[in-house]
């Protein structure tokens, strides 16, 4: 579903180069966990397969479904069924969450040749969507994140991939900030959304979240690159040594800076 | 003034000898005052300090002529315009004429009276007030106004009336084959404990080149309430230049909203006077602005005396060449403590030729105050952007949704339901204008 190959990303117009050499393949059904110190580039690698303006690939290349996507526009890569879940959600004000999802779904409903959903389908279909994550149905009618705390900001990302149904969901530290009965919550949530014709990968510190989302393949990435791939004990692995024992690992084989 | 230097007369020195006669004293005196002032001002140029930003070759380059001389075509399908909630509380002005045929008084209420100002003149509020109200300091637009004026709009509320409905006055302005200037004049007086909501619309029929030069003075009275929304839709050739004034007094409120939406050049000088404790008032606009449009707005909010809540929400939205003025004045007297006062002027700068003055002044003499004030010029923010891109939207779209999310803010207290949509309809109908305009080039 996914095929990055050799993917070098700079900050646009600056040649500050983040992501070196990145190679991931996530097939249909998987659930990847890609985890790796403050700074090595995890956001960046979501954000570029979202097709965030701000980087430039330099080199490589992203195959989503056998085809490239450098050339897409983000909205393009939302239609053919990439999500992002943002490390920091973005706060829209004046803008409903209500009004965000009517306008999103109708569209990607468009673009996928699906029936677009009247107001009073759509309510209904909101009402389902919001169980699953244990959502108040207030918060259809606030601006979109704003004012919202940080673990309502997280929950209120996988609400809106709940309602969008994508088939590549890039959830970036969704974990981070969601107390311990949210955090079970939204895992769980994220398990029932899960099926075999959709990926996921999730970027994480902690371990305790891949206790809730089994992850059948376990990346690391430190500078830019991903320096280890294993199974779910790697995980594990990591919650005891640290990274200093892949940091060497990293510089030996790597090109050190 | 004794020394009456010679002054270069602009066309609306050369207009006043179009002045009409009138047998009523009250506006015989009148006239005779304004036209003695009006020929003893000189007309505004940009190196006044007050005008330093303001292009005026719009006014000082174009052949007015006195509305007789025009040539303006009737005004048709006027009927669209007609806010359902005002059906029987409508006031009807074509080219600063009362045209009682289309207007409709009968839905008001005990103690309200709202009529032509020409038939009120020997009222005695009326005489008090007119004129009396305007503090613009040799200023030839509002000296013309009274000096051409016929018609006008009189509102006028008795203790304790509340008008059952918002009463509506439409100001249309009809095409012409030459430029002409109109003058609509509007006095309320808003007696203790009254309250009323006014639609104040101004329509360009056209697409010609005219001046409006509206007067408004406002009278709150004690404890009384009112709700003020005023439209520009004037032609996107016209020149709007308007002076309305309100007085509150101890006790009242009086919240007024203006939108820009239309014009070529719009000179806007809204003022507040507090004149007594405990008062309550916002001065909020809307600027909707682009191509080669100019909108400028001068604003005074006078704070008095103690005791006072003054909110100014001023929104712009700047897209094409377009150009947007804001110099808000904030004074605060003093002896005029416990005054809360808010200022915030938020420019959204579409397009790379745009451009934006802006100069929040406040002057504060008394020293237990709060005042608020920023001014904020800015793009779409590009993560905002990106955000609504990743959820399916079109740029176009996100940068749509996220101007019209802008502009929305300052419209939602507009409390008349019909008029809240229309200001809503006309927002959409800017945005996505915008957003076709990037389209195709
Ligand atoms: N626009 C930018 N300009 C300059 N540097 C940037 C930019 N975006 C990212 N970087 C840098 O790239 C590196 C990788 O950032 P990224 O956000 O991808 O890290 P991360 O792995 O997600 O870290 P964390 O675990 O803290 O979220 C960091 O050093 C960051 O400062
Ligand atoms: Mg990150």
């Amino acid at each position: 579903m996914l095929e990055i190959k050799d993917l070098h990303v700079e900050v646009e117009g600056e040649g500050i180069e983040i992501l070196k050499g990145v190679n991931l393949t996530v097939n249909k059904g998987e659930i990847h966990a890609i985890m790796g110190p403050n700074g090595s580039g995890k956001s960046t690698l979501a954000k570029i397969v979202a097709g965030h303006p701000e980087y430039e690939v330099s080199k490589g290349d992203i195959m989503y479904n056998g085809e490239s996507i450098l050339e897409m526009d983000p909205d393009e890569r939302a239609h053919a069924g990439v999500f992002l879940a943002f490390q920091y959600p973005v706060e829209v004000p004046g803008v409903t969450n209500n009004t965000l999802l009517r306008e999103s779904y109708n569209t990607i409903a468009a673009s996928r040749g699906r029936e677009e959903l009247d107001p009073l389908e759509f309510d209904d279909y909101l009402r389902d969507k919001l169980e699953l994550v244990d959502m108040n149905p207030d918060f259809l009618e606030r601006s979109v994140n704003a004012g919202f705390s940080g673990g309502e900001k997280k929950r209120n990302e996988i609400f809106q991939m709940a309602v969008l149904e994508p088939t590549l969901s890039l959830l970036d530290e969704t974990d981070s900030g969601l107390d311990i009965d949210a955090l079970r919550i939204v895992a769980d949530g994220i398990n029932k959304l899960h099926g075999e014709d959709d990926a996921v990968v999730l970027i994480t510190h902690y371990q305790r979240l891949l206790n809730y989302i089994v992850p059948d393949h376990v990346h690391v990435m430190i500078g830019g690159k991903i320096v280890k791939s294993g199974g779910k004990e790697l995980a594990i692995e990591l919650e005891e040594k640290g990274y200093d024992w892949l940091e060497t690992h990293a510089t030996v084989n790597g090109e050190a800076k | 003034m004794a020394l009456a230097t010679r002054i270069e007369p602009s066309i609306l020195h050369k207009l006043a000898k179009y002045a009409p006669e009138s047998e009523n004293s009250v506006w015989a005196d009148l006239r005779a005052k304004s036209l003695k002032e009006l020929n003893s001002t000189a007309f505004p140029h940009r190196k006044i300090e007050e005008w330093i930003f303001t292009d005026l070759r719009p006014i000082v380059r174009t052949d007015f002529v006195p509305l007789e001389e025009a040539g303006t075509f009737p005004a048709t399908d006027i009927e669209k315009y007609f806010i359902p909630e005002s059906d029987r509380s409508r006031l009807v002005f074509i080219n600063g004429k009362f045209h009682e045929k289309y207007s409709s008084i009968g839905g008001l209420g005990k103690g309200v009276t709202v009529g032509n100002l020409a038939d009120h003149s020997d009222e005695e509020e009326v005489q008090k007030y007119l004129n009396n109200l305007v503090n613009y300091e040799d200023d030839v637009f509002v000296q013309y106004n009274a000096l051409m004026f016929e018609d006008g709009a009189y509102i006028h509320l008795e203790k304790g009336a509340k008008a059952e409905a918002p009463i509506q006055v439409l100001n249309l302005y009809t095409d012409a084959k030459n430029p002409f200037v109109a003058t609509p004049r509007m006095l309320v007086v808003s007696e203790e404990e009254s309250d009323v909501t006014i639609i104040e619309d101004h329509i360009g029929l056209g697409e010609n080149r005219y001046m409006t030069i509206p007067v408004c003075e406002v009278k709150v009275k004690e404890s009384a309430h009112i709700h003020h929304v005023r439209i520009q839709r004037d032609s996107i050739d016209a020149i709007h230049v308007s002076r309305p004034i309100a007085y509150v007094e101890k006790n009242s409120e009086y919240h007024s909203y203006t939108i820009t939406l239309g014009a070529k050049l719009t000179r806007n000088e809204p003022r507040v006077i507090q004149e007594d404790e405990e008062v309550d008032f916002t001065l909020d606009g809307l600027v909707l602005i682009d191509g080669e449009q100019i909108a400028d707005t001068h604003s005074v909010m006078d704070h008095r005396f103690s005791h006072a809540d003054s909110h100014q929400l001023h929104k712009v939205v700047v897209n094409g060449k377009a150009h947007s003025i804001f110099n808000g004045k904030i004074f605060v007297r003093r002896d005029a403590q416990k005054i809360d006062s808010f200022q915030e002027n938020r420019n959204l700068l579409l397009s790379d030729d745009g451009l934006v003055n802006t100069k929040p002044q406040l002057e504060i003499f008394a020293d237990d105050v709060l005042c608020s004030h920023g001014a904020t010029i800015g793009q779409l923010d590009p993560e905002e952007v990106f955000y609504l891109q990743s959820r399916g939207m079109t740029e176009e779209k996100a940068k749509e949704v996220l101007t019209y999310a802008f502009a929305l803010e300052t419209i939602e207290n507009v409390k008349v339901e019909s008029v809240h949509k229309l200001l809503i309809d006309e927002v959409y109908r800017y945005t996505k204008a915008n957003s076709e305009s990037k389209v195709t080039v």
